[in-house]
């Protein structure tokens, strides 16, 4: 599995949507992506990429763009 | 067992009522990572007797709790293991001394801050990060009556009593993911902290109590292991006091 679909089997599983729908989900703009959904994501590409995401990252963490960006400072690219 | 399968991390766990809760959970077959402050040979062999005595698996894990990056670094040792994590017990605190009001410094109610309520945060927010990977979990956080009634240590209950604020909200947030939160308030329990006071303070303290005497570490641990197991599923966001009956 490459590192974009891991990417995309993160959001859509914690997130529970389908996976063509996960670029454009945009956090507190997107029914599942509140708070709650916010931490399993986080939770889910900790465990898919092996990483530990810092609070401020998590804050940042806003769209299927940023987090990509976000996760080029783990070593990690999309 | 009340426990069996379950992995605990408990923190403060090299004393006191930390060092109960390791006992009682591996007795009710919990594994557990141990989080102490320091490196302790006399600690690492009692893991490791507690952890052949019952069958299981008890890792020491060191952290200078008030340091945030160190929090994170134990937390790299438990991903490490692979293990789901399935219960938190926020047990580490530090008391501070008897102070007046006016003389209760903004860096003494810092210092017992840092390790009880912000560190707890950090703390939390790791673990139940875990937790939600497999949408189940439990959190214990030890506050204390002083949080509750208030004592003579502006800095000490204001910071178990934020513990409990804390409490209720992340139960609030984190059932949806399957976690329950709730907290625990001992009452004058017989550990270092207490141990130098006077016998009059002693005599004081257990009067008010209806049992006429100090609880014991494992006293507090048992309901501990009580509320992060399965027998308190439909506990969350309470406050169980433990204290011998303090009416």
């Amino acid at each position: 599995m490459t590192n974009l679909e891991k990417y995309i089997n993160a959001f859509a599983e914690s997130l529970e949507v389908a996976p063509e729908a996960v670029p454009a989900l945009k956090y507190g703009e997107s029914e599942q992506w509140d708070s709650v959904g916010h931490m399993t994501l986080i939770a889910a590409l900790e465990d898919a990429f092996d990483i530990m995401v810092d609070m401020d990252d998590i804050i940042d963490l806003s769209s299927f763009e940023k987090g990509k960006e976000i996760l080029r400072k783990y070593d990690v690219e999309i | 067992m009340l426990l069996k399968g379950k992995n605990a991390l408990i923190t403060g766990a090299a004393r006191g009522i930390g060092a109960a809760m390791v006992e009682v959970f591996a007795h009710e077959g919990a594994n557990v990572w141990a989080f102490a402050r320091k490196p302790d040979e006399a600690f690492e062999v009692r893991c490791a007797q507690t952890a052949e005595k019952y069958g299981v698996w008890v890792k020491p894990v060191y952290c200078e709790l008030s340091d945030t990056a160190a929090i994170k670094d134990a937390f790299k040792q438990v991903m490490a293991d692979k293990q789901p994590l399935h219960v938190l017990v926020n047990n580490a605190g530090i008391m501070g001394e008897d102070r007046m009001f006016q003389m209760t410094s903004e860096q003494d109610m810092r210092t017992i801050f840092d390790v009880n309520f912000f560190a707890m945060i950090e703390v939390s927010r790791l673990a139940t990060r875990l937790m939600a990977r497999n949408k189940q979990g439990a959190v214990v956080n030890i506050a204390s009556i002083a949080g509750i009634d208030g004592d003579s240590r502006l800095d000490y209950s204001a910071s178990k009593a934020a513990v409990i604020a804390a409490t209720k909200k992340m139960a609030r947030e984190l059932i949806s993911v399957g976690i329950r939160v709730n907290a625990l308030a001992p009452g004058f329990t017989d550990t270092d902290l207490v141990k130098d006071l006077s016998e009059k303070v002693v005599a004081e303290q257990t009067e008010k109590i209806l049992m006429k005497r100090k609880g014991r570490p494992e006293e507090i641990a048992n309901v501990a292991a009580f509320l992060a197991s399965d027998m308190a599923s439909y506990v969350t966001g309470q406050t169980w006091r433990a204290d011998g009956g303090i009416l």
